[in-house]
């Protein structure tokens, strides 16, 4: 058996400390979850373990031998491997090639196939899976490229296996096998953290469970013993919420209507009704298919099946174009990739969802262009060092500001927020929270979508619960707590 | 008194400057080279040549960058120069061949029927790149070689020379016997593209589209129609250059244009839009196809080989799109800080 041990481990960055005084212990033989909010300093503490951070107070042992590795390639080759849940495969080389990269068998100058294509099979032998390891990887299945990103961990012989949320892109029966794999590999002698922020699944593959909260480790519980309860007041300790401003009410005009909405594999049969100035959140762990449904609801996706109304009116073929049109606004929740054109400037990404309207069609009327920006600006308090400035000059949380005035400018009826928190700091997710509950004075409705569950309860007048791409349950937020909230999301005991 | 800190924060604003200029910089140097060494260079003739030389690919130039912007690119019109000058010459011949009307205004349906060709020929583009999803460079490869088949099978791979006297004026007339009429087509480009792009809503369309698809897609921009128009737009122009080529020379063929279109990108390039879309200026390119030009008349007044005269453009062009992709990091570093 062996232990890895990390003793008083502190990790500063500018401004914060990620991990603060943290000592903790994995063992072999079992799996060891890592859990803990987002910012909790989970993915910090296996930077730090696999050699990605080099700076930081206190020490790592291995079987009591201390170690510190300068960069993530020397951790490897020592036997700390890592699998991070984005898949670092070359698609057009073969699975053999793949788990062997750059460690190929040699007679010679030239590679020695037989003995390399020999030497993969080995591994997935002895992992206990099959793969035809002469197949290219850009024909193989998302569950199988998966399999051989641990195939290349398990190649060098590792004595810690590091899984950074590895069934983020998994379908349920692939998460079964995967599970199957691990419990193999926990017979090894090898060291398994596994990571992951779908709570409902460490009872299944976890025989222990680490918590992080703000950056301390706040304890371990076995996990057949512990309940739902223990966890999650683990996780969020004694969480006072804030309330919303009394005055935030829906009114009693539907604006808003989705009637059996599916598009497989990822919702079906969603139903619900959006009143005026309501704030409706719709919460879910990851992979529940909240992202996907909210893009459906915009038309950037076509449905399956199902119908959208507005005002009373179905809205046939729905795309961004007519949803904009209709009065529908869409904050994505991938704002550098999805909201924003990094390199053009401020004033123009606060333009670009309102060109009709600072236009006669034709030729841009200057004069309301500046206007519209300004307007934004100057609501919306975004800190600016200039107008023609590139996105690029902005923080998270003004960049967020920008993608709601962008959207604002278009006087919208509907607000769609998928994630409007993420990546951005405490202050400016308060000034988010204050636009979104303004928009409900004014009569405009919004959808929030938030995996801080205790967000939802913050700023939502109601609140659906979505499991496995479907509405599980309808909850009024005043009503109940964020233990609850997550119970509920997770379904089970 | 100026102090450091002040004499430092002019240093940097002469150099920023320096840097954005870069082109225009380069350029006068250049040009102030060739009036010190080059006989014959700095005459009003010559200056008005170089104009009248650059007008047939610039114009076509102006129109790509909305293209570049946009983050597409296209390839085939080199062979549309080719056939817009046969199906003008060729329509105005059967027409006047068949009694239908004199060869004088037969030549107006000619070159009204070469447009609308080259425009079906961008909206066909448009089409397999945004519902098929193909790249417009592969696209447009392969259109670049269907093009010239279509041009040789209607010419039968000779030059057809049906054109009414008049029409060499499109392509070689003079206003007040001095500025060479192509010169003219090349200031409308500019206008227009520089209009287009500065003063209406799809050109602020374009440089969204271009900057991040994604993002304008859902910013509620109709990508499709913006991708289809630019790639039509190029067409048109590049069928409005075979008109401007076969009046010149007062024939269509299918021989026209043949690797035009590396000419048309260069002066893109050189102008400094970003072949990844987003970034670009109609004043760049402008720059850019003059740039061109100066350097080929230079090397003609020299007497340098037409063998020779290719060397030294490639290199020349490999060089300017260096200091240009330079010059774009650090302005962009920059303004990350």
């Amino acid at each position: 058996m062996s232990i890895l041990r990390a003793s008083n481990i502190t990790k500063r960055f500018p401004g914060t400390v990620a991990l603060d005084d943290v000592s903790i212990s994995f063992q072999s033989g079992k799996v060891n979850a890592l859990v803990g909010k987002n910012g909790s300093g989970k993915s910090t503490l296996v930077k730090v373990i696999n050699g990605a951070y080099n700076e930081f107070d206190g020490n790592l042992y291995l079987d009591d031998v201390e170690f510190r590795y300068q960069q993530p390639k020397q951790a490897f080759d020592a036997g700390i491997a890592t699998v991070y849940q984005e898949m670092s495969l070359i698609p057009g080389l073969s699975v053999a090639e793949n788990i062997l990269l750059g460690r190929y068998r040699m007679k010679g100058k030239f590679i020695d196939w037989k003995e390399t294509f020999q030497d993969a099979q080995d591994i997935l032998d002895d992992m206990g899976v099959t793969l035809p390891v002469k197949e290219i990887v850009a024909h193989l299945s998302v569950w199988q490229c998966q399999v051989i990103e641990i195939a290349k961990a398990m190649s060098v012989n590792p004595k810690v296996l590091i899984l950074d949320e590895p069934t983020s892109a998994l379908a349920q029966h692939e998460t079964e096998m995967l599970y199957e794999l691990i419990r193999r590999l926990v017979k090894k002698d090898v060291i398994v953290i596994y990571i992951s922020h779908r709570l409902q699944e460490l009872w299944e593959i976890a025989d222990t469970c680490s918590v992080l909260r703000d950056g301390k480790y706040v304890g371990t519980l076995d996990m057949p013993e512990a309940t739902h309860a223990d966890l999650l007041s683990l996780m969020f300790g004694d969480l006072t919420l804030k309330k919303r401003p009394v005055d935030v009410v829906a009114q009693e005009q539907v604006v808003f209507k989705v009637d059996k909405l599916t598009r497989e594999p990822a919702f079906r049969d969603i139903s619900f009704e959006l009143r005026k100035g309501e704030v409706l959140g719709i919460a879910g762990m990851l992979g529940a298919g909240r992202t996907e449904l909210l893009r459906a609801i915009f038309g950037a996706d076509i449905p399956d099946s199902g119908t959208i109304h507005i005002d009373g009116e179905e809205v046939k073929n729905p795309s961004p174009v007519l949803m904009k049109h209709k009065g529908v606004a869409f904050i994505p929740e991938d704002r550098k990739q999805q909201g924003l054109v990094q390199i053009l400037s401020i004033k123009d990404n606060l333009n670009h969802s309102s060109l009709d309207l600072i236009s006669n069609g034709i030729f841009i009327d200057n004069k309301k262009e500046a206007e519209f920006s300004k307007r934004q600006i100057k609501d919306l308090d975004i800190k600016i060092p200039g107008e023609e400035y590139p996105m690029t000059s902005l923080s998270g949380g003004n960049q967020q500001k920008v993608v709601v005035g962008k959207w604002l400018n278009i006087g919208p009826k509907i607000v769609i927020f998928d994630e409007p928190s993420r990546g951005i700091d405490v202050n400016a997710k308060q000034q988010i929270f204050q636009i979104i509950w303004d928009l409900s004075r004014h009569g405009l409705s919004s959808i929030v979508v938030s995996s801080e569950l205790e967000e939802l309860l913050e700023i939502c007048n109601r609140i659906l619960i979505i499991k496995d791409g479907q509405f599980t349950d309808e909850v009024n937020p005043d009503e109940l707590s964020v233990n609850e909230l997550y119970a509920l999301c997770m379904g089970g005991n | 008194m100026i102090n450091g800190a002040q004499l430092g924060e002019k240093a940097y604003r002469i150099s920023q400057l320096s840097k954005r200029y870069m082109m225009e910089i380069i350029l006068v140097i250049l040009v102030l080279l060739l009036i010190v060494t080059a006989p014959g260079f700095f005459t009003l003739g010559n200056i008005l040549n170089i104009f009248r030389n650059v007008a047939i690919t610039g114009v076509i130039s102006f129109a790509m960058t909305m293209v570049i912007i946009g983050g597409e690119i296209d390839l085939s019109v080199g062979s549309s120069i080719a056939l817009s000058a046969v199906i003008t010459s060729t329509v105005t011949g059967k027409l006047a061949e068949a009694g239908v009307m004199p060869m004088e205004s037969a030549v107006w349906i000619g070159m009204l029927v070469a447009i609308i060709v080259g425009m079906g020929i961008g909206l066909f583009n448009g089409f397999v790149r945004t519902k098929f999803n193909i790249p417009s460079f592969i696209a447009t490869l392969a259109m670049l070689n269907v093009l010239y088949g279509i041009a040789a099978i209607i010419s039968k791979g000779f030059p057809v020379t049906t054109l009414p006297s008049w029409y060499n004026w499109i392509g070689a007339g003079r206003f007040f016997n001095l500025i060479p009429v192509p010169a003219l087509w090349l200031i409308i480009a500019f206008i227009f593209v520089y209009v287009i792009m500065n003063k209406t809503k799809l050109g602020r369309e374009i440089y969204a589209v271009g900057g991040n698809p994604e993002a304008a897609r859902l910013s509620g921009i109709n990508v499709k129609f913006v991708k289809i128009i630019i790639l039509m737009i190029v067409q048109m122009f590049a069928a409005f250059s075979g008109i401007i080529l076969s009046a010149q020379v007062m024939s269509g063929s299918s021989t026209f244009g043949r690797g035009y279109e590396m000419d048309v990108i260069a002066a893109v390039i050189i102008g400094g839009a970003s072949l990844s879309g987003g970034i670009g200026k109609a004043w760049g390119t402008f720059i850019g196809i003059v740039f061109m030009g100066v350097i080929n008349n230079g090397m003609t007044l020299f007497g340098v080989g037409d063998f020779e005269k290719y060397v030294v453009r490639g290199l020349l062009i490999l060089g300017a799109v260096m200091l240009n992709t330079i010059q774009l990091q650090s302005l962009q570093k920059v303004k990350q800080k």
